[in-house]
């Protein structure tokens, strides 16, 4: 269960943003010449078929989150010691305030 | 964006909004073409008779007006001769033309008649060369009165009615009619 859970399914935020960003690039690209080769040959399903081929290339790069999506991890602040005995006693009424 | 279904969403209704785009885009590029063209439609053999429509005057004859349209009620058989070229109309945007023959007249009860003769549905891919010799009327030519005999001016047009992917659904006439008269005298011939 260990290797399962270890896969990464994520994907950081610079990631999300090329994969979405990606998508809309290549099925604007495949729409776009979908349509030319529509009008020439005219005929409009040629249009609707390109465009279909579009989408499934473009899940198939941006859906899955491949790790070309995981190259810009945000880099998080180092986990602080833990407070001691003294510090606890002041922060709690502050945690209390939030809730 | 974070899910494999946000993305899926995301991207198939950026697909769904592309391809109405992409549907706008075949309409307009055929919005504007013209899609008249020429026929010729001719009638060999026109007669007129007097027979009853039963199933006009069934509601008449109940109100008590049957003498008039029951006796008098007209038919005419015409032979078509017809032809045009339609292979060009079909683009794109056409899935399959509806064509039909329309007669239109003027009686001293109508001021404006207009009867279907006959019709033909072409799907794009199927011939359209229309070239029709001796066809009969597809409906009857029913006039609600005694006004074809002796007609002097009944004018036969075709049409089309253009059944596209996306846009309008335009009804075009074909450049040139035929006009042609009915007979004095009604036929005594079985036709």
């Amino acid at each position: 269960m260990d290797f399962f859970s270890n896969i990464p399914t994520h994907m950081d935020y610079k990631g999300q943003g090329r994969s979405e960003k990606l998508s809309r690039m290549i099925i604007t690209l495949f729409g776009v010449v979908g349509l030319v080769w529509g009008y020439y040959i005219q005929q409009f399903s040629a249009t609707v078929y390109v465009l279909g081929a579009g989408f499934l290339l473009a899940s198939i790069l941006t859906i899955p989150p491949w790790p070309m999506y995981r190259r810009k991890p945000l880099n998080w602040q180092k986990p602080r010691p833990p407070p001691r005995e003294d510090g606890a006693d002041t922060q709690s009424p502050k945690s209390k305030k939030k809730k | 964006m974070h899910s494999v279904f946000g993305r899926g969403n995301a991207m198939a209704a950026y697909t769904l909004s592309v391809l109405a785009g992409l549907t706008f885009c075949c309409f307009l590029s055929t919005v504007f073409l013209d899609y008249r063209t020429p026929a010729t439609i001719n009638t060999r053999q026109v007669v007129v008779k007097s027979i009853p429509d039963y199933s006009a005057s069934r509601e008449k004859n109940d109100l008590g007006y049957q003498s008039v349209l029951l006796l008098f009620s007209l038919i005419f058989v015409a032979i078509l001769n017809c032809c045009t070229h339609l292979t060009h109309l079909f683009n794109w945007n056409v899935k399959q033309l509806f064509l039909y023959v329309t007669a239109e007249y003027q009686t001293p009860s109508n001021e404006f008649n207009q009867v279907v003769l006959w019709d033909k549905i072409i799907l794009r891919g199927e011939n359209a060369v229309i070239d029709l010799k001796n066809i009969h009327a597809k409906y009857y030519f029913w006039d609600d009165g005694n006004g074809l005999k002796g007609h002097k001016n009944v004018t036969l047009t075709l049409s089309w009615n253009i059944i596209p992917n996306a846009g309008l659904l335009p009804n075009v006439g074909a450049i040139g009619s035929h006009s042609f008269s009915f007979p004095p005298e009604y036929t005594t011939s079985r036709v």
